[in-house]
């Protein structure tokens, strides 16, 4: 008994090693275990990296010419968001502007801007916003409401203190809200969106290098004769154990890189600690090893590896809540993301990088992880079985 | 002289048919990429964000601004609890996107005019959940404390007209152009999905020419098409350019004509579809010529093919990106596809201020004509390098 055991671990070892060489003498695989996650990462960051959206075109229409008109038109220069290019004669002109994407939006202040202003009525201004994308949208919106408030609030000041109403507050309103964002304090879009991604980069080069390895074997398997001459014969859990071994150690150093030194190199969130973060990730590792073990019985050839797993990144990003939070799914795609390793790292790595949460505030995710570890542990150990038996 | 074509196309149907791969890539990832899109966003905006309340007050008023929050349509509110680290917490463990907090005598504060503050904490490391619960909180902050003037205003002895004019002096009415509902299907289906086609195409393509070389078949499809190498790749990459085409205007049916997503010019977009499928091709063979190795090309389309769905600006804008960064976009045609998305169908404007964006499919087309010859020498002394 004992014998069987120490054997089991020498073959476990075994095949540790004949893994590790395969893999690092592997140009192709190499590509993924190593390039991916050196490169993907500062590639995302930099398109990324201006964060927001800023100095969006806006052309103005102004009917009114005050005083009053002009000031607006100043301020909404003034954003951050937004760059006023000019005066159009009238509606027509500016819509050609737009047409030709020399802005994205249009202001038109109409005739009786300023004469509703004096009067003490409302006074309606129209912004016609280009929608292709929602960032810059929101980037507008934002700053015009700012507008709004800020211009509401001078313009009650001047009309209420005639008539005795003071000292109300500063912005003329007695009641103070005040706003605070947290994880990502700026808003930028790089910040938001990196420290899922790099999670989601982690996976999936693991996913693909595992696959690649698992398709040339079987190419080696198709020279030889029906047995693949580089296999080691053990049992398939040890084969299997021994495999994910394997890359778990090619990945720990790469994870400290991913997970530590991108958010420092470009000063995104992070603000967990090392402490919380890397316990969390390492059965992510450890169930997307397996995982990738398990896919091996889809890829028939090295190259197949390729359209059998590329596409999922883009299946997967969205499981992940990323862009269309998991609260909104339908229990299906629910269901099916809770399959999916990255998906519950990413959830559980952006809530302690970003928001400082701890290992126990996110111990759902992390129990759910180690649930996938024992489920793809065994349908690894299954495939292993079913692929030496053909 | 059209034999060899015809031939090409007939040993490359019958290839197509005999191995799974190629049913998977070109009919079934699209689809199913497509499907997953287009139902997992199928109600438009993921409105009821899960939030909380922390209300310290207790009073008649707080009571009433808890109860207006928790009937906003943006947000829900699934826990009220007592303090500012219970909220956090829940924030941490993910269970809330934000939370609104009503200080001590907010009321009491309130009447006397001695300005209280209401604070707001949206979770901005998800965007949409935490804008969406920020705007929730913020149209209440708003509302709550306009409510208030308008008691004290109108006590005072102004007339309620004249107070909800001061309430609000300035109106910008904002008019979302194409997509009122800001909906983001709209918004993401219909860059996501060609972008999904135009990985597969790069896949498939790749995969078709470069497995001849893999397999040393390269000089048995050239003599096929008659020793020119232009009739063996048109021959090989018809039948998929056909394929793709029919798969991209049956997606065009179902996001313009099922769904009624806005569509100005139908017909401009279905002639982008054969275009841009042409395109993607082109791009395709332009890899396998720089690298005529089934994996090297493949790792490169494929990098290439993701990487599209950051740079070409689907959300990010490129004029925003670092101009080195930025001018990377414009070498993959789902760019350009996305651009006449835009103005034909988003926008519907005329198809002049498309032109170039047509003429740009072209380009990569003619790109590939001018490097494709480079093939031949490779297809007739086809090496295996793995």
């Amino acid at each position: 008994m004992l014998k069987r055991i120490k054997n089991w671990i020498l073959d476990l070892a075994r095949v540790m090693r004949r893994e590790l060489t395969l893999s690092l003498t592997d140009i192709g695989v190499l590509l993924f275990f190593v390039f991916l996650p050196l490169c993907y990462p500062i590639v995302y960051t930099l398109i990324y990296n201006p964060e927001i959206a800023t100095n969006i075109p806006v052309a103005v229409v102004d009917d009114c010419r005050s005083t009053q008109s002009r000031e607006l038109v100043r301020m909404t220069d003034a954003t951050q968001s937004m760059n006023v290019i000019g005066y159009a004669s009238n509606m027509g002109e500016a819509r050609e502007w737009l047409k030709s994407k020399d802005c994205y939006a249009i202001m038109h202040i109409p005739e009786d801007y300023s004469r509703n202003l004096g009067r003490g009525q409302q006074a309606h201004v129209e912004f016609y916003s280009d929608m292709s994308l929602l960032l810059r949208y929101r980037a507008m919106l934002l700053s015009l409401t700012n507008i709004q408030l800020e211009t509401g609030a001078e313009i009650r000041t001047e009309s209420l203190s005639p008539l005795g109403i003071v000292g109300e507050s500063m912005s003329g309103s007695p009641v103070d809200n005040v706003s605070f964002m947290l994880g990502d304090t700026e808003q930028g879009f790089a910040s938001f969106i990196i420290p899922g991604i790099i999670i989601l980069i982690l996976q999936q080069s693991m996913l693909l290098g595992i696959t690649m390895m698992g398709g040339t074997s079987r190419d080696r398997k198709r020279l030889h004769g029906g047995r693949d001459p580089l296999s080691i014969d053990t049992s398939a859990s040890a084969s299997v154990l021994g495999r994910m071994l394997a890359y778990v150690f090619i990945y720990l150093p790469l994870t400290i890189y991913v997970l530590h030194f991108v958010p420092t190199f470009f000063s995104l969130p992070h603000i967990g600690s090392p402490l919380q973060y890397f316990p969390f990730v390492l059965p992510m590792l450890v169930a997307t090893a397996f995982m990738g073990i398990s896919l091996q019985i889809l890829v028939k050839e090295r190259e197949m590896s390729f359209p059998v797993v590329v596409f999922t990144s883009i299946v997967f990003l969205f499981l992940s809540g990323l862009t269309w939070p998991r609260y909104a799914m339908s229990w299906i795609w629910k269901g099916i993301g809770d399959l999916i390793p990255a998906v519950w790292g990413m959830e559980g790595f952006i809530r302690i990088n970003s928001n400082n949460a701890t290992l126990y505030d996110n111990s759902h995710c992390y129990w759910m992880l180690w649930a996938l570890v024992a489920f793809y542990f065994m349908t690894a150990v299954w495939t292993t079985r079913n692929m030496r038996n053909r | 002289m059209l034999k060899g074509l015809g031939d090409t196309v007939k040993r490359e149907i019958a290839r197509l048919g005999s191995r799974r791969v190629y049913l998977w890539g070109i009919l079934l990832v699209p689809l199913l990429v497509a499907f997953f899109l287009v139902d997992l966003m199928s109600t438009g905006l993921p409105t009821k964000v899960p939030t909380a309340i922390v209300d310290l007050d207790n009073s008649p008023m707080s009571r009433n601004l808890t109860m207006s929050l928790g009937s906003s349509e943006l947000i829900n509110l699934t826990d009220h609890v007592g303090s500012y680290h219970e909220a956090m917490q829940l924030v941490k463990s993910g269970k809330i996107y934000g939370f609104f907090m009503i200080p001590h005598d907010f009321e009491e504060q309130a009447l006397a005019g001695r300005t209280p503050t209401l604070t707001y904490y949206s979770n901005m490391t998800y965007f949409v959940p935490g804008t969406l619960a920020f705007k929730g909180f913020k149209t209440m902050a708003v509302l709550s404390s306009g409510a208030i003037v308008e008691t004290s205003m109108s006590s005072k002895g102004i007339s309620d007209n004249k107070a909800e004019t001061l309430l609000q002096p300035v109106v910008i009415d904002t008019h979302p152009l194409g997509n009122p509902w800001t909906n983001y299907s709209i918004y993401l289906s219909n860059s996501f999905i060609p972008g999904a086609l135009e990985l597969m195409i790069f896949i498939m393509t790749c995969f078709a020419v470069c497995e001849e070389l893999k397999r040393g078949t390269s000089p048995q499809w050239l003599a096929t098409a008659r020793g020119s190498l232009t009739k063996a790749l048109i021959g090989k990459l018809l039948p998929q350019t056909v394929i793709f085409t029919i798969l991209g205007w049956f997606l065009d049916m179902v996001l313009f004509k099922y769904l009624h997503f806005p569509c100005g010019h139908l017909g401009n977009m279905i002639l982008a579809m054969p275009m841009f499928v042409i395109a993607c091709q082109s791009f395709a063979v332009i890899i396998c010529s720089i690298l005529p190795n089934l994996r090297l090309a493949l790792s490169i389309s494929c990098l290439t093919g993701i990487l599209a769905f950051s740079i070409a600006g689907f959300s990010f804008p490129v004029e925003n990106m670092y101009g080195s960064i930025g001018i990377f976009s414009y070498i993959l045609p789902v760019r350009w596809y996305f651009l006449i998305y835009i103005d034909q169908a988003l926008n519907g404007i005329d198809i002049y201020f498309s032109r170039y964006y047509y003429i740009a499919f072209i380009i990569f087309l003619l790109a590939a004509v001018a490097i494709a010859p480079r093939l031949r020498k490779r297809c007739l002394n086809p090496v295996y390098v793995p």
